[in-house]
């Protein structure tokens, strides 16, 4: 925990961690999209390979990628195995009593599994080369228009800026109370999940009572620097666009209409 | 002009007839372009006062002006807000933003402030503070002091004319309290703020012009700092220190020389060498004090070879912490360990009663092979009090109850909803089947030892102790297994003078009664020569060297290159040297007064005046 940025990213330098990050969030949204709008293997292909390009681009390593799989890797196997045995389709290819095999349901099951893998591993890809501080100003950013609707944007960017403050200070905090009653002969590894949950009545407790206290003490150092609300703030940081965000949008327009061309004109999977 | 003004103020937290006053009766004043500190034991309103100048407090009655401005008035408190800015205790709560740059900017934008405006603010304040380097870096990687310097640039992006600082170093270790007070005294003297220093270090208060000692709420001194820290009778009543160097100086002229009050190692050594003659080399002692009594692994003692450890191995943080680290703490050590942050000393001792393991004490440990040609470095040794660390089948639940660990700031650690169930934690998990008789006897002899009354706490909720009894509480709460050896983090952080000397000695009496060893982990060099018979400097992952402070602080250079203080005594000692009087002390305060009255002695001096 000791002196780790919390969370996925992976610190190298490449055009897109230099992405602005309301780029990255948008051509998330449109890259999630033309997934869902692929109805066909070309679809999918042309996602998979905008993908892998800005994988490539990015220098994270591809094993770091993959990791973020692991998390859904159950799900990916039972959608799989229940789509495999029970899609119904024209070519049978293998039967037994009421399991049918067919090989339209083959070439479901794999599409399905493709795009639940370009899915997790293009979301991934987001965190991985965007910091949680640029992810937030993004957020914000984007958010901005909704001020209008009475949306309390700036109030909802700060909440998260303090959240992402004072993650590091109160995991360090946890770690440093979990070795303090280890030290007191607390055990947090074995029992069953009742007894754990009460193991850890003896963390959790100190470290709620450092919470509110540290909350405390920041309302009172924000006074003390004349906060008051949105009325007349300023906003220092300003996020701006560059000529590689320009390239990324072309990309991204250039995708969708890909996959949707290839989904009018060549026949569909689903 | 007058910047800060108190007419007869007071303030009380609570709402009834008998609620006492946080301050009765305060007026003062203090002029623009002043430096005052305030003094004051714990609870003596001296936090109430930095919160009623700039409005996050209202009084009670009496008047409150800055520059003119009546603070009672709300249309004033933004105007006031801007101009007196406040710092406080703790580095880590006092920031909004995990880059530096925007949490600098949360002040000017607060009030409105363009864009543009605020990058050049934001470049003054970060020059000011001498961070400038540091404009996109995470606070969280920064160390105390650097951490306190972005608070103080947070608050001086506002362009404040008077700053307050709230005990802003009680928290952070001399280097940090070092960094803070230059850049605090800089502030004052070359952009003319005002200052206003909350401390319980009297060497910080007698940078000020001013000082002004609160009691109960009131003023009860104030004056030139030099001449306020110098009466030790009425600092006694108000529960203050006298600093180490007037107590030496008393010593001294107890002992017959002939000298004044000085308050720095430089007016001292200038004293000393003005009464004692040159050339005179005091008598060489070698005794046997510190000898070093190698440790053996055994009951109380610690032996390490070849220690390593890395964080996160295998991955872009890996960082590597001990780089063989090389160790011997023989039983009924008063042991010191000190180095500064990152030098490795906390992974060092969390090793200690495995909170972090050898990696072939892992359960799914299996032993490397080495490759064709290549030789495995030799495994590492890691035996104490008798239990052998890099065993996985080492009963390692017995091992933490034999080796006790206070961590830094214990009080946070505390949970149970009474004091006498907080000490009986450890207790319980450690011992199975204790009847309740044994567990209470336990715990109350536990709580007496660190002096607690059992009868009065034991059924409080340790939520409602005062700060020095949770402290106390916290520790009950691990030498109720009674340990062989007792490993403490910064016992004394964040505690005042007094508080310090009373917990030092607390240990003495627990090393005395109750563990055989005591290990403790500290960066006030004084603390180390007081009290430890030998210690070990961290420098880098490896221990650099390991004597007792009598050799340890001969040597200051070495600490100083590695960014190390060293002890009062020792500056005196070398600026003497440099005078041609050569004291040979252990750089025990006692030890010194001695060995320099001897000296004066020896020279037909005034001892029997």
């Amino acid at each position: 925990m000791r002196d780790v940025t919390f969370g996925q990213y992976y610190p190298v330098d490449s055009p897109v961690h230099r992405c602005d990050p309301r780029t990255k969030i948008l051509f998330l949204i449109v890259y999630i999209v033309a997934v869902f709008v692929a109805k066909n293997f070309y679809g999918l292909a042309a996602c998979a390979a905008v993908f892998l390009a800005v994988a490539a681009l990015s220098r994270v390593p591809f094993a770091s990628l993959l990791r973020s799989v692991r998390g859904i890797i159950f799900l990916l196997i039972f959608t799989a195995v229940l789509n495999l045995f029970f899609y119904s389709g024209e070519t049978v290819l293998w039967q037994w009593k009421f399991i049918t095999v067919t090989r339209e349901g083959v070439f479901y099951t794999i599409f399905l599994a493709v795009r639940l893998f370009l899915l997790v591993t293009g979301s991934a890809l987001l965190t991985l080369t965007t910091t949680p501080v640029s992810l937030t100003d993004g957020i914000e950013s984007l958010l901005y228009p909704l001020k209008i609707l009475h949306f309390p944007v700036h109030e909802l960017a700060l909440i998260m800026s303090i959240a992402l403050r004072f993650i590091p200070i109160l995991s360090d905090e946890a770690g440093r109370i979990i070795n303090a009653q280890k030290a007191r002969g607390a055990d947090f590894e074995t029992g069953g999940p009742v007894k754990r949950i009460k193991a850890l009545i003896p963390v959790l407790i100190p470290l709620l009572v450092s919470a509110f206290r540290r909350a405390d003490e920041l309302g009172d150092a924000m006074d003390a620097r004349c906060y008051s609300g949105s009325k007349v703030r300023t906003k220092y940081k300003k996020l701006t666009f560059a000529l590689r965000d320009l390239f990324a949008f072309l990309l991204c327009a250039a995708l969708l209409a890909g996959v949707i061309l290839f989904r009018a004109f060549l026949a569909n999977v689903i | 002009m007058e910047a800060i003004r108190f007419e007869n103020v007071y303030f009380s937290y609570g709402e009834g007839e008998n609620e006492p006053f946080a301050l009765s009766g305060v007026s003062l004043s203090v002029e623009e372009g002043e430096f005052v500190a305030v003094l004051g034991h714990n609870g003596s309103g001296k936090s109430t006062l930095a919160r009623l100048t700039n409005g996050l407090l209202s009084p009670a009655s009496g008047k409150i002006s800055v520059f003119g401005m009546d603070a009672a008035e709300q249309k004033n408190l933004f105007e006031i807000r801007k101009n007196v800015g406040v710092v406080f205790q703790n580095p880590d709560n006092q920031t909004v933003a995990s880059i530096v740059e925007d949490d600098i900017a949360f002040g000017p934008e607060n009030v409105g402030i363009p864009r543009e405006e605020i990058g050049k603010r934001i470049d003054f304040a970060l020059n000011a503070v001498g961070m400038s380097e540091f404009r996109t870096a995470t606070p969280a990687r920064l160390s105390g002091g650097q951490k306190q310097r972005i608070a103080i640039a947070g608050v001086l992006a506002l362009r404040p004319k008077i700053m307050i600082l709230d005990e802003a170093t009680a928290m952070l270790d001399p280097r940090g309290r070092k960094e803070v007070i230059d850049v605090v005294l800089r502030l004052n003297r070359e952009e003319k703020i005002t200052v206003v220093l909350i401390t319980h270090f009297p060497e910080e208060a007698l940078l000020a012009d001013r000082a002004l000692v609160l009691n109960r709420g009131e003023i009860v001194m104030q004056g030139a700092p030099a001449d306020i820290l110098c009466r030790e009778e009425e600092l006694e009543t108000f529960n203050l220190a006298l600093p180490r160097s007037v107590e030496l100086c008393r010593a001294l002229r107890r002992g017959g020389l002939d000298i004044g009050d000085a308050l720095t190692p430089e007016a001292l050594a200038e004293e000393l060498l003005a009464v004692l003659p040159a050339g005179k080399t005091a008598e060489e002692e070698e005794g046997p004090k510190g000898a070093r009594a190698p440790g053996d692994g055994g009951r109380g003692s610690v032996l390490c070879r070849g220690l390593t450890h890395t964080y996160n191995p295998a991955s872009p943080f890996a960082t590597q912490a001990l780089r063989g680290v090389d160790a011997d703490i023989a039983a009924g050590e008063f042991f010191g360990v000190i180095g500064h942050t990152g030098s490795g000393k906390s992974t060092f001792v969390q090793h200690l009663n495995a909170l972090i393991k050898v990696p072939s004490a892992e359960k799914k440990y299996k032993p490397k092979k080495p490759k064709k040609g290549e030789t495995l470095p030799p495994a590492p040794v890691l035996k104490v009090d008798g239990f052998d660390l890099t065993d996985k089948r080492t009963d390692f639940r017995k091992l933490r109850s034999k080796v006790g660990m206070v961590f830094q700031y214990p009080e946070y650690q505390l949970f149970a909803e009474s004091v006498a169930a907080d000490v009986a934690f450890g207790l319980k998990n450690f011992s199975d089947g204790l009847t309740p008789e044994e567990t209470e006897r336990a715990v109350r002899e536990a709580l007496e030892t660190v002096g607690l009354d059992y009868a009065e706490v034991k059924d409080r909720s340790p939520f409602e102790l005062s700060g020095g009894q949770k402290r106390r509480a916290a520790i009950a709460g691990v030498i109720v297994t009674k340990p062989e050896i007792l490993v403490l983090d910064e016992p004394a952080a964040g505690l005042d003078p007094l508080g310090k000397r009373e917990i030092m000695q607390l240990l003495h009496k627990i090393h005395k009664e109750w563990c055989k060893t005591v290990i403790i982990v500290s960066h006030d060099m004084n603390e180390i020569s007081e009290n430890c018979t030998r210690a070990a400097v961290f420098s880098e992952g490896k221990i650099v060297a390991e004597e007792a402070p009598a050799e340890l602080f001969r040597n200051g250079g070495m600490l100083e290159s590695l960014g190390l203080d060293v002890p009062f005594t020792a500056k005196v000692t070398e600026l003497l040297g440099r005078g041609g009087v050569h004291i040979r002390s252990d750089f025990t305060a006692a030890d010194f007064a001695a060995k320099v009255l001897e000296y004066a002695g020896c020279a037909g001096g005034e001892r029997d005046a």
